[in-house]
């Protein structure tokens, strides 16, 4: 494989060292939530999660050296790939919390469907490369990439778990903006979107995940049961203020008052901690990075590329954009991992990939 | 380059760069939607999540003080403080709940799925809040549970201090009793500084002496975490103490006063009365007894709505301190203050003889003496020595109403002493005025006669009547009862409570020493009718009394044991020792017992004698297998004494 000079001239070193310190500030916050004592200055959960950050390095590194646009053809196998192994989980993979999501592999406990995201953003990419805006008019004509869609959305609900389900659909969404759907059928795809919503809330959601739901409306409906993790949260970001309690300072989390706070309520430990203006600080960070992926999606000089690009905007955006809101309160508790800062391996090694993605779509720009 | 050249001049078209404007501007409404929600939250609502955030981690634990200890009067303890366990669960702690409740159940002898059932049936509470499973967790349990606290995770324990009484119902009613502050008393100024829920004296000592008795509770800010568990202690006021009190009590002999009820015989009828012991130099109560008693244990900590209904609905009324409350015509006992305001008057002059044939008429009516056979010629002494009803109708007649009740209301009758230690009756001392104010009738002479031998409207309480016979034994100074005799304050100093005189006898001591020397014959003289109660080498004095509970025709040709038991009449014995400078005095009254000679004075004989033998150093004889209340081998008292007759004085 061969990396042109000016390939890398035209590296975005900023947008690398943003990279950086987002997975600095996340390990930081990471030891913080899970510190017990000074002894153990790294826990465990921090030295996995290191590990992970080391084979999530070498993962964007073969993310960017490779050309992307090799990725075009590749597309239907890692798409399929995935499927597959999200289709594996439900024969082989335990019930962990309720849900079916990890396969197991001795010490290494992988969640298909962050792989899923990648190859379906790939997917997508590829068919919307080959469908230019032009022959998409009408409704009708998006059903292959539905289909596209529905196949890994459709595994990880029945794997049960509804949060990453919901995520996975909102990434493929991302798509959306850029074709030329006319503004009637804008209209019926909202009209739908409402019409499922009411089916699965009916025959889809557990009372414990209407709850959650209603607990968005009403914060104090339940604050010792369903609305315990919110309100938890909501007293730990409060209860940091303008600059924070300090690192390893923050009670709420110190005192384990905030459940699952080293994975999905991890922005909670950051903003009691560092107050509004660490809080602050990162979700520009996180906007600014976004953005920058919008701008790799403009500069682009081939469709795939902008689509890819695009893809990988959703990746980052979303998942950020629903813990965040479920964290402050604006949207109802629903299990989905902050990007950079929540524990997790496979989340993490998605996520360095997708960036990976974005920058090999950015250095090569210029290329031709 | 070729490979890819469908691609090239595809370049992003306008439409393309449109939307990504459109969908930048979007991502930074979220974004900006985000930021003014933290600054709500942190900045707006900043201090208020501050607040709960410090509510959530920092609790204030109170820190109960223990309540100051009772001793008798030779320091030994009679009400402590010891510490309850108490067993709680997090139930959100509990790892695999079907072993762990199994297990408990086996070290607490509890039902496993009892426990599960309580823990997992509580609505409403959040899991990680501690719920208690056991608020007096036995020692061996508590000592299981810990050998086993590795295997039960969110089960823990901890210490409050709670009253003892380490001898159990000794001296319940006297010692009082401990309860929740009720409603009430949570509102009077008294109890302003309580809590609801807090343990207050409710009655006896307990109460009186609440303010010195009760600590003050500490407390201590602690940094929990979200189990409950104590992080870090902030800081800590320590709980003090209350303060300890000596009592005028004597734990021999209220032990023996108490041991007088109970019988042998576990077959017979259990006995009810009371028994006050009191030195009539200082008017210490050294035993107040009440029979039958409860255990005071069952109150500190609540106690269960059976336990409580069945003390409350025992027809022997086990909670009634018969010793101050219970009211009972006084019987021949009365004739002793007869005695010495007749000498005072000059009606009872040493000389005076009356002849008894047996009975007395007055009017149309004849007054019997309890001598069918009657007394014959008898003076004073002989007549208070063998009780003689004749004797003293007459002296009743000679003295007039009015009079007597000058002279009893100056021995102390009539009114309360001022014990304070619970509710107590003021016994009635009848006067013309009284009658005709009661019951809107006139006095009549036959009752003048019936009070002369204790049985018309008098009525005395048993401490009244030992209040009264301390008077006479002393030379004529009322006592106040004293129940406490030192304050130990929390700086080491002693507060000493003074014995207290609030009263004279209106009579020349020379009479009151005639009175006393005529009770020695009651109980030394062969024909005395008290001498069950002698005590070898100790000049014990007394007077046997009999109340009637029903008039004497309905049952006097039955023999004692035929009548009925409610229609039994009260034995009383009242006695001093030693009679020439007496040091203490007993008074003994046996509900439904029966005449007091027989019934009364072995117990008098009881507690004069423990404190015969404690006084000159003897050893008591070690009890024959039975519990350490039980009774030293009578001394023989009894058989001497004309046995099955029944002296209705």
């Amino acid at each position: 494989m061969r990396v042109d000079r000016g390939v890398v001239q035209n590296f975005d070193w900023w947008a690398l060292g943003l990279v950086v310190v987002l997975l600095a500030l996340g390990i930081g916050n990471l030891i913080s939530a899970t510190y017990s004592d000074a002894s153990a200055w790294l826990s465990p959960t921090v030295r996995r999660q290191l590990v992970s950050l080391g084979i999530g390095t070498s993962v964007l590194l073969v993310a960017v050296v490779i050309d992307y646009r090799h990725l075009e053809r590749l597309a239907p196998i890692v798409y399929l790939a995935s499927l597959l192994l999200l289709a594996s989980t439900l024969v082989l993979a335990p019930v962990i919390r309720g849900n079916q999501s990890w396969l197991v592999f001795g010490p290494i406990r992988l969640q298909p469907a962050e792989l899923a995201k990648l190859g379906l953003v790939a997917a997508l990419a590829r068919y919307f490369h080959r469908h230019p805006p032009s022959e998409i008019r009408r409704l009708i004509d998006l059903w292959r990439p539905g289909l596209i869609v529905a196949a890994p959305v459709g595994l990880i609900i029945l794997q049960r778990d509804m949060g990453v389900a919901l995520l996975t659909l909102l990434i493929a969404a991302t798509f959306l903006p850029f074709l030329r759907i006319p503004n009637r059928a804008w209209l019926a795809v909202a009209g739908t979107a409402v019409a499922i919503l009411a089916v699965v809330w009916t025959f889809g959601l557990e009372p414990y995940q209407q709850s959650r739901i209603l607990d968005v409306v009403d914060p104090g409906r339940d604050p010792l049961a369903s609305g315990y993790q919110a309100n938890q949260s909501r007293i730990a970001i409060g209860s940091g203020g303008l600059l924070g309690k300090g690192f390893l300072e923050g009670s709420q989390t110190q005192l384990r008052f905030l459940p699952t706070q080293h994975t999905d309520f991890i922005f909670s430990v950051l903003a009691e901690e560092w107050g509004l203006a660490g809080a602050a600080t990162v979700l520009l960070l996180y906007l600014t990075l976004v953005i920058w992926g919008l701008m790799v999606a403009r500069g682009s000089k081939d469709r795939f590329g902008a689509l890819l690009a695009v893809g990988v905007v959703g990746i980052l955006f979303w998942p950020a954009a629903i813990n965040v809101a479920m964290v402050v309160g604006l949207a109802p508790v629903i299990g989905v991992p902050l990007p950079f800062f929540s524990y997790g391996g496979s989340a993490l090694l998605s996520t360095l990939a997708a960036m990976g993605l974005l920058f090999n779509v950015s250095m090569r720009r210029y290329m031709f | 380059m070729s490979r890819f050249g469908e691609s090239i001049g595809s370049t992003v078209d306008d439409f393309f760069e449109q939307r990504v404007w459109v969908v930048a501007a979007g991502i930074t409404a979220v974004f900006a939607l985000f930021l003014l929600r933290l600054f709500q939250l942190q900045v707006v609502e900043g201090e208020q999540h501050k607040q709960s955030s410090l509510r959530n981690s920092i609790r204030t634990v109170r820190l109960e003080a223990p309540r100051g200890e009772m001793l008798d009067r030779e320091g030994r303890v009679l009400a402590t403080t010891r510490p309850a366990f108490q067993l709680e669960v997090i139930p959100s702690e509990v790892r695999r709940p079907e072993r762990t409740f199994a297990l408990l159940g086996d070290l607490i002898d509890t039902d496993a799925s009892g426990l599960r059932a309580t823990v997992e049936g509580q609505r409403g509470r959040a899991r990680f809040q501690p719920l208690a499973l056991s608020d007096d967790l036995s020692w061996p349990s508590l000592a299981r549970v810990e050998a086993h606290r590795y295997a039960l995770p969110g089960i823990f324990t901890a210490a409050l201090p709670r009253r003892h009484y380490p001898s159990g119902a000794l001296a319940a009613h006297l010692l009082g009793t401990l309860g929740e502050i009720s409603a009430d008393q949570l509102r009077s100024r008294r109890y302003a500084s309580y809590r609801a829920g807090e343990q207050v004296g409710q009655s006896g000592v307990e109460s009186l002496l609440e303010s010195h008795l009760r600590g003050r509770a500490g407390g201590r800010n602690v940094v929990v975490d979200v189990a409950g568990r104590e992080v870090e202690v902030l800081d800590r006021v320590e709980p003090q103490p209350g303060e300890s009190v000596l009592l005028t009590l004597d734990l021999d002999l209220q032990q023996e006063a108490e041991a007088a009820f109970v019988s042998d015989d576990p077959e017979a009828e259990l006995q009810s009365g009371a028994i006050v012991a009191l030195d009539p130099r200082t008017g210490d109560v050294l035993a107040l007894a009440s029979a039958p008693s409860f255990d005071p244990n069952a109150f500190p900590g609540g106690m269960d709505g059976p336990t409580w209904r069945a003390l409350t609905n025992d027809p022997a009324k086990p909670l009634q301190n018969r010793a101050l409350a219970g009211q009972y015509p006084p019987g021949s006992t009365h004739k002793a203050f007869v005695a010495a305001a007749g000498l005072q008057v000059g009606v009872t002059a040493p000389g005076n003889r009356i002849f008894c044939p047996g009975h007395f008429k007055l009017g149309r009516r004849t007054y019997r003496c309890w001598k069918r056979g009657g007394h014959g010629e008898v003076n004073l002494h002989e007549a208070l020595m063998k009780s003689c009803d004749v004797y003293f109708y007459r002296t009743g007649l000679a003295l007039g109403i009015d009079r007597a009740a000058g002279f009893l209301r100056g021995f102390g009758l009539g009114a309360p002493t001022g014990i304070v230690v619970g509710d107590e009756s003021p016994g009635l001392v009848p006067t013309e005025a009284w009658k005709q104010r009661r019951f809107n009738e006139r006095w009549v002479l036959g009752e003048t006669v019936s009070a002369a031998i204790g049985q018309g409207f008098n009525l005395v309480t048993p401490i009244q009547l030992a209040v009264a016979y301390a008077a006479l034994a002393n030379g004529g100074n009322v006592m106040r009862p004293r129940v406490v005799l030192e304050l130990h304050n929390r700086d080491g100093s002693v507060t000493q409570q003074p014995p207290e005189v609030v009263g004279q006898v209106p009579i020349e001591p020379e009479h009151l020493a005639r009175v006393r020397r005529a009770l020695w014959a009651v109980v030394n003289d062969p024909q005395g009718t008290g001498r069950r109660a002698r005590v070898p080498g100790l000049d014990v004095a007394g007077k046997t009394g009999t109340a009637q509970v029903v008039r004497l025709e309905h049952v006097e040709d039955l023999e004692e044991h035929e009548i009925p038991r409610k229609y039994r009449d009260h034995a009383w014995f009242a006695a001093f020792a030693p009679a020439e400078d007496p040091e203490i005095v007993v008074v003994v009254l046996v509900e439904h017992g029966g005449g007091g000679g027989a019934n009364a004075a072995p117990l008098a004989q009881r507690v004069l004698a423990r404190w015969f033998r404690k006084r000159n150093g003897e050893p008591e004889p070690p009890p024959p297998g039975a519990p350490p209340t039980s009774s030293p081998p009578a001394l023989e008292a009894a058989g001497a004494a004309p046995g099955g007759e029944r002296d209705a004085g």
